[in-house]
């Protein structure tokens, strides 16, 4: 896309988008805080109003995302208004920021498409992370992602396509409230979808194993919600979109006998070296 | 009374009051003279209680469609799951 030429000494817009982190007055980094105080529109995509109204306190023209969900309606369409509304600033010669909860970057296709969009236009735009629920998940179950290794899937994706689950490392399951949603347009789908995620899970893991539904407080009066139930409860329990399931690893780590006897060569070779 | 939204600001950047004991952040919030909706979220652990108060409602929480688009407008991200490789990751994890 060709820039706008514009005059030398015109206000070139700009744009940052930026966390909130998860839980309110704990997550927001000061960094983050100085591009909202110093902006001149900030537009809003949170979790909670609680958090719309401390983001108010901060700075007098904040403007929120939420009102262009509506049930029916794409959110593709959605998050494409959302664009439009942060360039459109920009381009007015603005400087933007765009706050999004938890990381601006992770589950979030705006701010990234806005920065590229902004980009290819000449604007200066970047992203600030956010704490995010993964760091948070982390955190509250005692999980290390180095340990055993640890997958990511936005749950839908399991149905949709064709993917390699590696059950000897942790398994991450995001927005399985509308698993299976192809439309776009729910914001939940409910037992029955959830019964094919389950049955697509069952070739690797066994229907009676303990999986984890966990929720990132939001508020710091909350601790983070973590239910442990089997896997093949999944499509019975009561699920929203905060909710992520997590799958512990279900079987042991494989020597890989040949790659060390190979090592093991190695590592004699450069003792006698 | 004191404001809610200075008072959760105050808990979440207070290391002693965001983990504290539900006993002992509800006298101190009552100290702090907080406000009944407030006390009780608190003490019935339902932050859901605030809502009278704040008069917020819960906000949409997905932000993002890489798997599904089933729609007649062309995709602005391309196909969601045919990404090379070398581009997957930033869509999935950030």
């Amino acid at each position: 896309m060709t820039a706008p030429s514009l005059p030398n000494d015109a206000p070139r817009g700009s744009l940052a988008c930026v966390g909130l982190g998860m839980t309110l007055g704990s997550h927001l980094t000061p960094l983050a805080r100085s591009h909202i105080e110093q902006a001149d529109v900030v537009f809003a995509a949170l979790a909670h109003g609680a958090a719309e109204m401390w983001l108010q306190r901060m700075h007098p023209d904040v403007r929120s995302l939420q009102p262009y969900y509506k049930e029916g309606k794409s959110r593709q369409k959605t998050y494409r208004e959302w664009v439009d509304l942060m360039m459109t600033e920009v381009r007015a010669g603005k400087r933007v920021c765009a706050v999004f909860y938890g990381h601006p970057g992770i589950f979030a296709w705006s701010p990234r498409t806005a920065i590229e969009q902004a980009r290819a236009e000449g604007h200066v735009a970047h992203m600030e992370p956010g704490i995010s629920a993964e760091d948070c998940l982390y955190a509250d179950l005692g999980i290390d992602p180095g340990r055993f290794g640890c997958q990511h899937f936005e749950a839908s994706q399991l149905l949709f396509y064709e993917r390699k689950i590696d059950p000897c490392g942790y398994l991450v399951l995001w927005q399985v409230a509308l698993v299976g949603d192809w439309s776009l347009t729910r914001f939940e789908t409910g037992p029955a979808y959830r019964k094919v995620l389950v049955d697509v899970l069952s070739a690797d893991y066994p229907l009676d194993h303990d999986i984890i539904i966990y929720r990132a407080a939001t508020l710091p009066i909350e601790k983070p919600r973590v239910r442990r139930i089997r896997l093949g409860e999944l499509p019975d329990i009561t699920l929203t979109g905060e909710d992520t399931v997590v799958l512990p690893p279900a079987a042991r780590l494989k020597p890989n006998l040949a790659v060390r006897q190979r090592l093991q060569a190695l590592d004699e070779a450069c003792a006698l070296a | 009374m004191s404001d809610t939204i200075d008072l959760l600001e105050a808990i979440g950047k207070n290391a002693a009051l965001r983990h504290a004991p539900t006993e002992e952040l509800a006298e101190v919030l009552s100290e702090a003279n907080a406000s009944e909706a407030l006390l009780a979220a608190v003490r019935q652990g339902d932050s859901s209680l605030l809502s009278a108060e704040l008069g917020h409602h819960p906000l949409r929480v997905n932000h993002d469609y890489h798997t599904g688009g089933n729609e007649d407008e062309e995709q602005p991200d391309g196909e969601p799951g045919e990404e090379s490789p070398g581009e997957a990751p930033d869509s999935l994890l950030g």
